[in-house]
């Protein structure tokens, strides 16, 4: 019976080996490997991935899929001692794919960014310099609800910005910066005879006669430059004085018809002085506007249809000071201060001209505005 | 000599038998789960992962059309399965997740529109005060800003309606403080005309 031992023995010792090496091999995925390839998928996710770096995102997905199915499909799979693990193989593949995922997805995320925010800069600034030059122009009526919905617009880049959505900042941005562009034509189109030299050049001819037939009558005569927003008071062919005035509320742009807040362009007289009691305005220098050119110039727009149904000339156009400056509404007149009104109603005499230019020169406050916005144009 | 026939015929049948068929049906549900998800609004709100959504049926159909390549019956559908299957599982907590942040940013807009309408309509009434005299280019600015604002009311609306509720939400908020800016625009200037004295008078056609 002693013979018959060992031969057990070494079957147990045999079998303890295989179960050992077997329970050696069972192909498990390391905890930390499986962590970090969790984390880069929630990093991936916060850098926008998909957007960002959608090929090595998708080859992430796939393969993350794939081996996140087979932990769990083969929890306990045997391979041989002399088999690599293939699990952790795939496990680090998917872990430098995630990686290069990441980095890819954070670079162009962070472009994305810089773009968006050089974008929204340049925006704000050439809305800043728009708005400044407008006001310098007193063009801010001619756009209407244009500059307000521009504004709306830059706002919103900005909000989309400050929440990381820099896609759509983008796109507010581009779409704010057209509504500029297209402003600045208007304007363009609306004032570029500020910067016509023909035009400039013809009230310069105007303003000539003006100062010429105040030297041969001796007398005085009155120039306004609406670019200047000033008066100047000519004796004698030489300017005495000069007073800064208001405009109507369109005040720059040419005046076309009742009520459209221009102020006219022209050679006019003084056809009535209306002193204390007989204006609102303290003393007023009433004008002979319309005059046969304002006349023609208005059928002429009538016949092309230009003007609103029912518009009318409209008449009265003074200069005159108020009883208050704050409270007087002037839809097309040039405003003076009492105190300057009082010295020109005392100086000037009935028929004598006044000429009312958009601008003495070429470099004027309008035409420089225009060419720096114009500068700003992005299209 | 029939058993030997019928020796040889066996495999064939056997290997016909084998062949995968394609996962047609789970590819359609896991289509219809992501179309669930994008009605749920998940492109706008979870981006990301509905983007990992279209990825992994995006994947199934390339390793479907991959399997169909093959000779028959080497073909294997197991993958393709087992991304459909993640697809439609993934697309189920998409769904909720992403209806439950489009319902957080449905009712962040609808606050954010009430109180860019509620800011509108204020403005509104202090233009109807503004004093004309004053700065008559100034006051018709402002008038021509509230009419903007008021009209961009509308674009709230039409985002909310498209239920982009973020683009809704930003334009009410800008609209908000424009609207506030303006309205203390026109406070001011009402400031400073009610110390002002003498009357109001009109001229100029």
């Amino acid at each position: 019976m002693s013979h018959s031992r060992p031969v057990p023995r070494r079957i147990s010792l045999a079998a303890l080996v295989l179960v050992l090496g077997m329970a050696a091999c069972v192909q498990k995925a390391p905890p930390e490997l499986v962590q970090a390839v969790e984390t880069l998928d929630r990093e991936l996710t916060a850098a926008q991935g998909a957007e960002f770096a959608p090929e090595e995102y998708a080859k992430f997905v796939e393969h993350w899929t794939a081996v996140r199915g087979r932990m769990l499909a083969e929890p306990d799979v045997i391979r041989l001692p002399w088999e690599p693990n293939r699990l952790v193989a795939d496990l680090i593949k998917v872990q430098e794919q995630g990686v290069l995922a990441v980095s890819t997805a954070t670079q162009r995320r962070e472009a994305e960014r810089q773009q968006a925010e050089a974008r929204l800069t340049q925006l704000e600034e050439r809305l800043q310099t728009f708005t400044g030059n407008l006001d310098t122009m007193g063009g801010r009526v001619v756009l209407g609800q244009r500059p307000v919905e521009t504004e709306l617009l830059a706002k919103q880049a900005r909000s989309f910005f400050e929440q990381g959505q820099f896609v759509r900042s983008q796109r507010a941005s581009q779409q704010a910066a057209k509504l500029l562009d297209r402003q600045i034509e208007r304007l363009g189109a609306e004032l570029g005879r500020y910067a016509d030299e023909r035009r400039v050049t013809a009230w310069r001819n105007m303003v000539a006669q003006t100062v010429t037939w105040s030297y041969r009558h001796h007398s005085a005569a009155i120039v306004v430059s609406k670019a200047d927003r000033r008066l100047f008071v000519y004796r004698n062919g030489k300017a005495v004085a000069s007073y800064p005035v208001s405009l109507g509320y369109n005040g720059i742009l040419e005046k076309r018809y009742q009520g459209d807040g221009a102020t006219p362009e022209g050679q006019y007289r003084i056809v009535r002085k209306r002193d204390r009691g007989d204006t609102k305005f303290h003393r007023a220098l009433l004008l002979d506007y319309p005059n046969n050119q304002d006349r023609r110039r208005f059928l002429q727009a009538r016949a092309a249809g230009t003007l609103p149904p029912n518009a009318s000339i409209g008449g009265q156009i003074e200069i005159h000071g108020g009883e208050n400056r704050a409270l007087s509404e002037t839809l097309g007149c040039v405003q003076l201060e009492n105190r300057q009104i009082d010295v020109l109603f005392d100086l000037i005499e009935e028929g004598a001209p006044v000429t009312i230019v958009g601008a003495l020169g070429l470099s004027n406050a309008i035409s420089l505005a225009l060419a720096e916005l114009e500068q700003t144009e992005e299209g | 000599m029939k058993h030997w026939i019928m020796l040889g015929l066996a495999p064939l049948f056997l290997l016909t038998v084998a062949c995968a068929k394609a996962p047609t049906d789970k590819l359609t549900a896991a289509e219809q789960a992501v179309n669930d998800a994008r009605t749920a609004g998940a492109p706008a709100y979870l981006a990301e992962d509905f983007a990992k959504l279209e990825s992994l049926v995006a994947n199934a159909k390339k390793e479907i059309a991959e399997e169909e390549g093959k000779f028959a019956f080497l073909r294997d559908y197991e993958k393709a399965e087992q991304l459909l299957a993640s697809a439609k599982a993934d697309a189920a907590k998409v769904v909720i997740e992403a209806a439950k942040k489009k319902e957080e940013a449905k009712v962040a807009a609808v606050l954010a529109q009430q109180e860019a309408q509620a800011s509108v309509k204020t403005t509104q009434a202090l233009v109807a005060k503004a004093p004309v005299g004053k700065d008559r280019a100034a006051v018709e600015a402002i008038k021509a800003d509230a009419e903007g604002l008021a009209a961009s009311l509308a674009e709230v609306q039409a985002a909310m309606d498209a239920e982009d509720y973020l683009t809704a939400q930003t334009k009410a908020k800008a609209i908000q403080d424009k609207s506030q800016a303006v309205a203390k625009e026109i406070q001011g200037a009402l400031a400073k005309v009610a110390g002002a004295k003498g009357k109001q008078g009109k001229t100029g056609k």
